[in-house]
């Protein structure tokens, strides 16, 4: 194996330091002289028609400087959505900044900037709106059906998005089914919960043009949602990366409202205009969207499956937004193609209603996905007495198998035995004891849910940004700044990064410096989503390291009067291989590049020969050459109270197939914190609405309740599974998303273990495990 | 009506002209300039603004800054004294306790409390005193490990000295 000497090692997360002493760089800091603070007017009404807005008393009170109504802004429908084009063919085009028309209660239909966001907040209140009530549907079954309101012009039956994808034969695939096993399996609409609030500041020059700060998942996304949105040129829009911002998780991977509304109050006033959302806006910014799938399965009596029809059902909110693209990557990624089985058939649909609108979160459909195909598999195994280890393997992929949704790629690197056999042994799987077989008021259960295939980005679909780019640059005190617009949104690609041009130009991490960036000067690189960054913007990194190391060794050639092909990079120093005492200083070399054309020999200047003069730097912009699948397998052991219903999670051993682990702590950090939301997922977290108005109830921490320290597990294990994946850095492919694809199943079929209770529907409440228990 | 008031923040003597419903949080971050404490809801749910109130960890966005008037408040950028980082900052870089860092400032201002406290809790003492916080990103492990560690050197450092 390769020696490395920084990838592998935890070294000090660089952006630690900061953020121990008090973040300074997060967008919520960000702040402007002569700054003026936008707040936005929502529609109490779930739908309805604006018959008149007036302005007149908002814009008379003293510190307003401007007041946006849904006439002064461009009506051009867009997808905000940041890794695919605005008008991508696969995505619906139907979001617009503001409208008279009100899809769900919550929306946007007038905005004031003010000279203190106090003041803009009691501007709000002096905006009168008539509005004409429509009739509502929020159940997205519901407003399927015949008779009900029509949201959209575009979308007959309130559908936003219906797709199918068949494989094999289904009818043939049941009639050779031993066994056939039907089940509906529901989710619910959960918050990310980033704890960073949305926030941008937008500034307009003298000419029109836009400078953006925000706090989102992509620089690159945001300049051209916001172009298009405002019906000007990208490169009118210069947005600044931020350094860091308090997470995300998906939840900031669109332009929301505030940055267009914010830009155009700018243009209006000349001024800087910020605008931060309250947490109560945040809840209803974005969310994962609820699913109901209908699972209908046909086994063989080993267990081989040979049929599998599977209906999803999406409530997309308002507006399709990123729903068109969540039902396909759960459909595909989420049902489809991590099982091996002949003859399939997906439907699925992603439905309008008067709720609020959806948006990415970790896992991206597949969390709702993993829950039913593996709550179901496990019924499957209980109802057939077949082992579920042997059960899961029968019906997955080995490694070398064609990979079976990217045509001419293959499983290359692919452990799941490893991980279903290493996690089982750790937790005691061996010994586990069969479903609802203890004694007492408190029982306790093991069980496990795994997803035999994920993502390391996005390559094979046609429509969705990929691309990384990177500069490396090099300065005389051997030191690398490396700029490129990845978002660190916490996971730790800022560590990563860091550590893979350190590892390329033998330099100490604390040499290498993630440095300023905008879509100004920085290439394009996709966002930070689908488990992509360490994978496809680190070998872009590791490219543009490995280009400047390049040019570094032809100037040190120069230098040296060696072939740079024999020389080598150790400690900040260039040496020929082998002869420790050819080294000369890095910082030297580096130096003699940018001099003057002229360099001082033994008879005084003489005009250089080094041809390529200045800075040592190196450039990439690349697309990702494969798209390696992680592989993930959950064992959680919890203790249900038969009393009280509820359920406590005792110990999680969670194992991986990493490829390479590039930084155990960081990565030990994505298991533990997607559990944490996995855990919230399967037991508390769910967002509640009125039912007459669609107002959210559970708009703040005291309501939606997401797990402390007390309630979490006191033990997390982690098992990397090293592979050594040839396409990627070091070895390396993704995880965090799998961190939370996986918990909700395992603690449902570990639930059924400890009780027999099968909850169907998510989150398992206390409720729910008593009703199961006959209890209440 | 805005009003004069003095605090004591991070050791220095500060006057401040502030309105009746201004929280110690607004005061701080936007009047003193200290972007420590943070803003996660504004409404006592997640504890990203947490600041100590004579050595008590507070919510300062619960907390009006007019009731504070005379006392001293100590925010995050108190917390390293010359150039050393307080054993608590340390222990979080050293844990890996930090991902998106957003949660951080005022975690480890209620771990300075329940230190302060109780300088050898147990992992159940740990995981109630930081029970006002909320995380989202690490799943508490490894704060509850950097708490556990600074409390170690804490001990071994007084002791140190003490010998
Ligand atoms: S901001 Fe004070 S508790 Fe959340
Ligand atoms: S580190 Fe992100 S919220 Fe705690």
């Amino acid at each position: 194996m390769t020696e490395f000497r920084t990838i592998g090692r935890s070294i000090p997360r660089p952006d630690a330091f900061d953020k121990v002493t008090g973040g300074k760089h997060y967008p919520v800091n960000v702040s402007l002289p002569g700054m003026l603070h936008a707040k936005l007017l929502r529609s109490p009404l779930p739908h309805a028609r604006i018959l008149s807005i007036d302005t007149s008393e908002a814009e008379r009170l003293p510190g307003v400087r401007a007041v946006l109504v849904p006439d002064e802004v461009p009506r051009i429908p867009l997808t905000p959505v940041y890794f695919t084009p605005v008008q991508s063919p696969t995505m619906v085009q139907d979001f617009v900044v503001m409208s008279r028309q009100v899809r769900w209660a919550g929306q946007p239909v007038a905005a004031v900037a003010a000279d203190t966001p106090e003041i803009a907040e009691q501007a709000l209140e002096l905006i009168a709106v008539e509005y004409e009530e429509l009739p509502t549907v929020f159940d997205p079954e519901e407003a399927m059906a015949e008779g009900a309101p029509q949201l959209h012009e575009h979308a007959p039956g309130n559908i936003a998005k219906h797709e199918v994808f068949s494989m094999g034969d289904l009818e043939q695939g049941f009639a050779e089914a031993d066994h056939v096993f039907e089940g509906v399996y529901q989710t619910q609409r959960v918050h990310t919960c980033y704890m960073e609030p949305r926030v941008c500041v937008v500034d307009s020059d003298t000419d029109g043009r836009l400078t953006v700060w925000s706090s989102m998942q992509h620089a690159f996304g945001l300049r051209e949602k916001l172009a298009f949105a405002l019906g000007i040129p990208e490169s009118r829009v210069n947005v600044v990366k931020p350094r860091y911002i308090g997470g995300g998780f998906g939840g900031k991977l669109d332009m929301g409202f505030i940055e267009p509304i914010a830009a155009l109050l700018s243009r209006k006033t000349g001024r800087p205009v910020r605008a931060e959302q309250s947490r109560g806006e945040d809840f209803i910014t974005t969310a994962r969207h609820p699913i109901k799938v209908y699972l209908r399965t046909g086994v063989k009596k080993d267990g081989t499956f040979t049929a599998r029809h599977i209906k999803s059902i999406l409530d997309a909110g308002a507006h399709a937004t990123h729903g068109s693209e969540v039902i396909m990557v759960h459909g595909l990624f989420g049902t489809l193609f991590p099982w091996k089985c002949p003859n399939q058939t997906w439907e699925g649909f992603a439905v309008y209603t008067n709720n609020m609108i959806g948006g990415g979160y970790r896992g991206y459909g597949a969390p709702q996905g993993c829950f039913a195909v593996e709550s179901q598999n496990d019924e499957i195994c209980e109802a057939l007495g077949l082992d579920p280890i042997e059960f899961r393997l029968r019906n997955t992929w080995r490694e070398g198998d064609p990979h079976p949704a990217i045509e001419g790629h293959t499983l290359n690197t692919y452990r799941l035995e490893d991980c279903l056999r290493q996690g089982a042994e750790r937790i005691g799987f061996g010994e586990r004891r069969p479903a609802a077989s203890g004694e007492g008021t408190k029982r306790r259960g093991i069980g496990f849910a795994c997803h035999p295939l994920w993502v390391s980005g996005c390559v094979g679909f046609p429509d969705i940004y990929e691309h990384a780019g990177a500069i490396v640059k090099l300065n005389r005190d051997a030191t690398a700044d490396v700029v490129t617009a990845c978002v660190d949104l916490g996971c730790g690609q800022i560590t990563v990064l860091t550590q893979i041009v350190a590892e390329e130009l033998q330099l100490p991490p604390e040499s290498v410096r993630l440095s300023y960036a905008d879509t100004d000067i920085a290439p394009f690189d996709a966002p930070t989503h689908a488990s992509r960054a360490t994978y496809s913007a680190g070998l872009a990194v590791q490219a543009a390291a490995r280009d400047a190391r390049r040019r570094l060794l032809e100037a040190a050639g120069h230098v040296m009067g060696a072939d740079p092909q024999t020389l080598v990079l150790e400690e900040g120093r260039v040496m020929v291989r082998g002869q420790p005492d050819s080294a000369r200083p890095m910082a030297e070399i580096i130096a003699r590049a940018e001099a003057p054309w002229i360099e001082v020999g033994p008879e005084g200047p003489v005009p250089t020969t080094l041809e390529e003069k200045g800075t040592i730097m190196g450039l990439a912009c690349q697309a990702p050459p494969s798209n390696p699948s992680p592989v993930g397998a959950e064992f959680v052991e919890v203790e249900v109270d038969t009393e009280t219903g509820e359920v406590k999670v005792l110990r999680v051993v969670y194992a991986h197939d990493v490829g390479r682990l590039l930084h155990r702590s960081g990565a030990e950090g994505q298991v533990e914190g997607g559990f944490q939301q996995g855990m919230g997922y399967a037991l508390m977290e769910q967002m509640v609405f009125d039912e007459e108005t669609g107002a959210h109830l559970t708009g703040d921490f005291l309501d939606y309740k997401i797990p402390t320290a007390v309630e979490m597990p006191r033990s997390i294990e982690a098992i990397f599974i090293e592979s050594d994946e040839p396409s990627g850095p070091y070895g390396a492919k993704s995880l965090s998303e799998m961190c939370l694809i996986v918990p909700a199943a395992a603690i449902a079929n570990a639930v059924y273990n400890a009780t027999g209770a099968r909850i169907r529907d998510l989150p398992i409440t206390p409720e729910k495990v008593l009703r199961a228990l006959g209890k209440l | 009506m805005k009003q004069l008031i003095e605090l004591e923040i991070n050791g220095q003597r500060q006057e401040l002209l502030v309105e009746p419903h201004t929280s110690l949080l607004q005061c701080l971050r936007e009047q003193a300039f200290l972007k420590g404490a943070k803003r996660g809801c504004d409404s006592g749910g997640c504890g990203c603004c947490t600041v100590l109130v004579d050595g008590r960890a507070v919510y300062s966005c619960m907390t009006l800054v007019m009731s504070v008037e005379g006392r001293s408040i100590t925010t995050v950028e108190g917390l390293s004294g010359e150039g050393a980082l307080d054993p608590v900052q340390q222990a979080f870089i050293d844990a890996g306790a930090v991902q998106c860092g957003y949660c951080t400032c005022g975690m480890m201002m209620a771990a300075r409390q329940l230190l302060d406290d109780n300088p050898d809790p147990s992992e159940e003492e740990i995981r109630k005193g930081i029970a006002g916080n909320l995380c989202r990103c690490t799943g508490y492990a490894k704060i509850v490990e950097a708490i556990r560690l600074a409390a170690s050197r804490r001990q071994g450092h007084s002791v140190g000295e003490a010998g």
